[in-house]
C-alpha cells in the first residue's frame, strides 16, 4: 500500500435497501488512464461519488497518496485534488463559461466586473489541453461538445491532478469523442491521472490503461489492458448472464448476402414541422419515409427536436407544417387513439413522464392504451382475468422484477420500468413501431433482448422508426440512417455498411454529401 | 395649490407608499435567488409590525423597534430555512403554515402587551431627514431627498443588492444555487450557508417592511395594518423579474396605482369606493399576465436540494 496516488478499499453503499456497492476496492495509479467498466447499475457511478464526496460510504476506508481521508463534500475533494465531470453537466446555463468555471473560487465580495486573470487562465489551460472554447459566451448557448469540455476545464481550473470522468462521451459525435480522447492523452503527460466511467467496451480499448471491471457492485477483476482483450472483457460486465459467444450486441452486425427487400412504405413524412414547448419550431420541415420490414435510424445529439417529431407522429402535438401519415391516417394533434388503434406501438424517451402511470398497478400499465379494444375489452367492460393472465405472462417473459400484477408500478426500479414499456409496445400485434431511446437505463442482457425483439419484429414486416442517441446501437440496427440536427434531417444514409464519421458531421450540424 | 405642488405631493406619496413592497419583494428575491421561496410575507409583516410598534412604544426609539422588527423577520426566516433546507419539507405548505402561525401570533402578542383599550397607544411617526444640498435640487430633491430613513435605505437597499448580485463572487454563488445546486455543490459552494442566510436576510427585510408600516403611516398598531401587502409583495417579485432593480420600477408602478385609487376615492370621480379599493389587486392581475411570460425566474425555485436523495446509475 502507500504507493496507489487513491487506494479505496472496503468500500460499501446502500440507498434503502438496495445495495448499490459490496465491498468494492480500487486503486489509481500516477500518471495512468484508468478505466472503470460495468453495466446500467454496476455502481460505477456511485463509487466517484463516494471518492467526490457527494456520497458518503457506509464502510470503506479512502487513501490518497498514502494518507488516510475523509471525504465529506466535494470541496473536501478538491482539496485534495480530486475533480468530477459528470455525465449531466453540472452546469448554470445563463451563466457565462467564465462564471461557470470560477464559481466557488472567488474571494466572496470580489467584483466579477474585471475577470481578465481569471480568463487569461482558462484560456492557458484550455490551450495546453486543446479544449477550445470562447470563455465569454453563455453556456446555454454552446452545443453540447463544448459544454463538455466546459465542464472538464472547470476541474483543471482547480488544480486537480486526479480527474473523474463519468460517461463522457455521452451525446458527442465520433470527432468530438476523438478530440476528448487526445486531450486526456495530453492531460496524463502532464502527470494528471484519470479515471474514464464508461460501459463501452470499444472505448475502455482505445483509450485506457488499465480497467476495473464493476458488475452488481462488486468486484469482478482489475487489469491491463496489455494483458487482455475484449471478450474477457465482456464477459467480465455481464458475467453469465449472456452467452457473449451468440451475442449479436458484442459480434457486431453480420451483413446479410443479398440485399434486404422492404414493403411498402408505413410511415410517410413530408416537410413536416412541430412546435416545441417554448414556442418556436422544434422540428422544422422533416422529409423521409420508413418502409414495411426495415428500420429507419435516426441519429442526433439530445434536444435537436427528435422528441418533438416522435410525440408529433404520434399526434400528441400540433402540426405546423406539412403532412404525415402514419399507418396510413393522416396525423394531426388528436389522432392518438385512432393512430394507436391502427396498429401503431410508441415507446416514448422519457419513461417516467409519458406513457406510465406510477399510482396505478403493473397489470393496469401493461395493458394502458391496448384497453379500449379486444382482447381486452368485452362490450362495456374490461377482461380482468384475460388481464391478469396476460401480465403475468409478461412479467415472465419480460422478466420484470415485480411482486405482481397487482403491485403499484411506483415500486418497480426505472430498468423494470423500461421493461415494462417494452413488453406493453412488443406484446401486441403492430405494424409500426416509434421508438425512443428504447435501452437507456438497461443492462447489457436487457439490451441483448431488445435488439433481438426489434429484428424480431423486423423480420416480420413492422416498419421501425428507431430514435435514438446511441451511435453504436443506430450503427447496428439500421437498415437506413439519418441524422437530426435542430430540427432539421441533414442526411440519410441508404444503405450499410455506415461511416460513422459522416454521422458525426451530420450531428454536429454539416449536412453530408448525397451518395 | 400649484399644479407642481400637487405632482411633487403625489409624487412623495407615492415614494412613501413604495417602501414596503419594495422591502417585502427584495427579501422574497433574495431567498428565492437561492431557490427558497417563501410565502409567509404577510405574516412576517403583520408579526413584525406588531415587534416593531411595540418595541419603539417601550424603548421611546424608532431604531431600536426597527431592530427588534428585523429580529422577528429573522427569526421567522430562520425557521423558514430550518424545515425546508434541513428538514427538506415543502416550502409551499411551510410559508402558509408560518404565515397563520405569525398572522396569529401578531395579535396575540399585542393583546398580551397592550389589551384592549378605548384609546390606542401612539408612537410618533418616522421624521423626514433632509439631505444636505442634494435637496436643493429642484423637483427632485422634494420628491426624493426630504424623506424618512426608510426611504433613504430602500434605494441604497437596491442598489446595493443588485451590486452583490450581479457584480461579486458572492452574488454569483448565491444566483448558482437557486438555478442549479447540484453545480454550485459540486464546486465547493456551501448550498446550505447561502440558503439558510439568503431565507434569514430576507425575512428581516420583510420584518422591516411591517415595521414601516406603524412608523410611517398609522402610528399605531391594528389587525388589518398590513392589507395584502405581504401577497402582493410576491407578485411583485414576479413582475419585477426577480432582480433588485426591476423589482424597485415595478415597485413604482404599484405604488403609483395604489396613490391613485387612494386619490380618486378622497376626491371622488363617481366610481364606488369599493372598486378603486380593487384596483391594485386587479392591477396585479392584468400586470401579471405579461408578467408571467416574461419573469424568468430561477430555475430551481421552491424546491429543496438533497445531495445523496438520488438513485444509483
Amino acid at each position: 500500500m502507500g504507493t496507489h496516488l487513491v487506494s479505496m478499499q472496503g468500500i460499501r453503499k446502500t440507498f434503502g435497501d438496495v445495495v448499490a456497492l459490496d465491498n468494492v476496492d480500487f486503486h489509481l495509479e500516477k500518471g495512468e488512464i484508468h478505466g472503470l467498466l460495468g453495466g446500467n447499475g454496476a455502481g460505477k457511478t456511485t463509487l466517484m461519488n463516494v471518492l467526490y464526496g457527494l456520497y458518503q460510504p457506509d464502510a470503506g476506508k479512502i487513501y490518497i497518496r498514502g494518507q488516510e481521508v475523509r471525504i465529506r463534500s466535494p470541496r473536501d475533494a478538491l482539496a485534495h485534488g480530486i475533480g468530477m465531470v459528470h455525465q449531466h453537466f453540472l452546469q448554470v446555463p445563463p451563466f457565462t463559461v467564465v462564471e461557470n468555471i470560477v464559481l466557488g473560487t472567488l474571494p466572496k465580495l470580489r467584483a466579477t466586473t474585471h475577470l481578465e486573470e481569471e480568463i487569461g487562465k482558462i484560456r492557458a489551460l484550455a490551450e495546453r489541453f486543446g479544449l477550445e472554447v470562447d470563455p465569454l459566451a453563455r453556456v446555454e448557448d454552446l452545443p453540447v461538445g463544448v459544454r463538455q469540455r466546459v465542464e472538464i476545464l472547470k476541474v483543471l481550473y482547480r488544480g486537480v491532478d486526479i480527474l473523474i470522468l463519468d460517461e463522457p462521451t455521452t451525446n458527442l459525435t465520433p470527432q468530438e469523442v476523438d478530440a476528448l480522447f487526445q486531450s486526456l492523452r495530453f492531460m496524463v503527460d502532464q502527470g494528471l491521472s484519470v479515471v474514464f466511467i464508461t460501459h463501452k467496451i470499444r472505448e475502455v480499448m482505445a483509450v485506457c490503461d488499465r480497467v476495473t471491471v464493476l458488475r452488481d457492485g462488486r468486484n469482478v477483476f482489475t487489469v491491463s489492458l496489455k494483458e487482455t482483450d475484449e471478450e474477457t472483457l465482456v464477459r467480465g460486465m455481464v458475467g453469465e448472464q449472456l452467452d457473449v459467444a451468440t451475442s449479436f450486441l458484442f459480434s457486431g452486425r453480420r451483413e446479410e448476402a443479398r440485399p434486404r427487400s422492404f414493403g411498402p412504405p408505413r410511415v410517410e413524412v413530408e416537410d413536416f414541422a412541430v412546435m416545441g414547448d417554448d414556442g418556436t419550431l422544434a422540428v422544422d420541415g422533416c422529409t423521409f419515409h420508413v418502409r414495411a420490414g426495415e428500420i429507419f435510424g435516426l441519429a442526433g445529439v439530445a434536444g435537436n427536436g427528435q422528441r418533438e417529431l416522435a410525440e408529433g407522429l404520434m399526434g400528441l402535438r400540433a402540426v405546423a407544417r406539412g403532412r404525415a401519415h402514419v399507418n396510413g391516417i393522416p396525423v394531426q394533434e388528436g389522432a392518438t387513439r385512432e393512430i394507436l388503434n391502427s396498429g401503431v406501438a410508441y415507446i416514448p424517451e422519457d419513461r417516467l413522464e409519458d406513457g406510465f402511470l406510477p399510482r396505478a398497478s403493473v397489470a393496469h400499465n401493461l395493458i394502458l392504451g391496448y384497453h379500449t379494444r379486444p382482447p381486452y375489452r368485452k362490450g362495456w367492460f374490461l377482461d380482468w382475468r384475460l388481464v391478469f393472465q396476460t401480465a403475468w405472462d409478461l412479467i415472465r417473459e419480460y422478466n420484470i422484477r415485480t411482486r405482481g400484477p397487482h403491485d403499484i408500478a411506483a415500486n418497480l426500479s426505472g430498468g423494470n420500468i423500461q421493461r415494462l414499456m417494452l413488453a406493453r409496445a412488443f406484446a401486441h400485434p403492430m405494424k409500426v413501431l416509434i421508438a425512443h431511446n428504447p435501452t437507456r437505463g438497461l443492462d447489457i442482457p436487457s439490451m441483448e433482448f431488445v435488439y433481438r425483439k426489434l429484428l424480431e419484429q423486423r423480420a416480420q414486416g413492422v416498419a421501425i422508426l428507431l430514435i435514438s442517441e446511441d451511435l453504436d446501437e443506430l450503427l447496428l440496427l439500421s437498415d437506413r440512417l439519418g441524422a437530426m440536427y435542430e430540427g432539421r434531417i441533414l442526411g440519410i444514409l441508404e444503405h450499410p455498411p455506415f461511416d460513422k464519421y459522416v454521422i458525426g458531421r451530420m450531428m454536429a450540424g454539416i449536412p453530408a454529401e448525397t451518395r | 395649490m400649484h399644479v407642481s405642488q400637487q405632482i411633487i405631493t403625489l409624487a412623495r406619496l407615492v415614494i412613501l407608499t413604495l417602501v414596503p413592497y419594495v422591502l417585502a419583494a427584495q427579501g422574497t428575491m433574495l431567498g428565492g435567488r437561492a431557490g427558497v421561496f417563501s410565502v409567509a410575507q404577510e405574516g412576517i409583516m403583520l408579526v413584525s409590525a406588531v415587534v416593531g410598534f411595540l418595541g419603539a412604544y417601550y424603548t421611546g426609539s424608532l431604531f431600536y423597534g426597527a431592530l427588534l422588527a428585523m429580529l422577528a423577520g429573522g427569526l421567522v426566516g430562520l425557521a423558514f430555512a430550518y424545515f425546508t433546507t434541513t428538514l427538506k419539507m415543502d416550502q409551499f405548505v411551510i410559508g402558509l403554515a408560518l404565515f397563520f402561525a405569525t398572522a396569529g401570533l401578531s395579535t396575540l402578542i399585542y393583546k398580551i402587551a397592550i389589551g384592549v383599550t378605548l384609546k390606542p397607544p401612539l408612537i410618533p411617526t418616522l421624521q423626514d431627514i433632509p439631505i444636505p444640498l442634494l435637496e436643493r435640487i429642484p423637483f427632485l430633491g422634494d420628491i426624493l431627498f426630504r424623506q424618512n430613513v426608510f426611504v433613504y435605505f430602500t434605494i441604497f437597499l437596491s442598489v446595493g443588492l443588485w451590486y452583490l448580485l450581479y457584480r461579486t463572487g458572492l452574488g454569483l454563488e448565491i444566483r448558482s444555487v437557486g438555478e442549479n445546486p447540484l453545480a454550485a455543490d459540486s464546486l465547493g459552494v456551501n448550498v446550505t450557508l447561502v440558503r439558510y442566510a439568503t431565507t434569514i436576510v430576507g425575512g428581516m427585510l420583510m420584518g422591516l417592511a411591517g415595521a414601516y408600516l406603524p412608523m410611517a403611516y398609522t402610528g399605531t398598531f391594528t389587525e388589518d395594518i398590513v392589507r395584502g401587502r405581504g401577497w402582493l409583495s410576491i407578485a411583485l417579485t414576479y413582475f419585477g423579474g426577480w432582480a433588485p432593480h426591476t423589482i424597485f420600477l415595478a415597485a413604482l408602478f404599484f405604488a403609483g396605482v395604489e396613490v391613485f385609487a387612494f386619490r380618486a376615492q378622497v376626491t371622488g370621480i363617481g366610481i364606488p369606493y369599493q372598486f378603486l379599493l380593487m384596483l391594485p389587486y386587479i392591477a396585479t392581475i392584468l400586470v401579471m399576465i405579461p408578467g408571467f411570460r416574461w419573469a424568468r425566474e430561477p430555475a430551481f425555485l421552491g424546491k429543496n436540494y438533497d445531495r445523496e436523495k438520488r438513485g444509483i446509475s
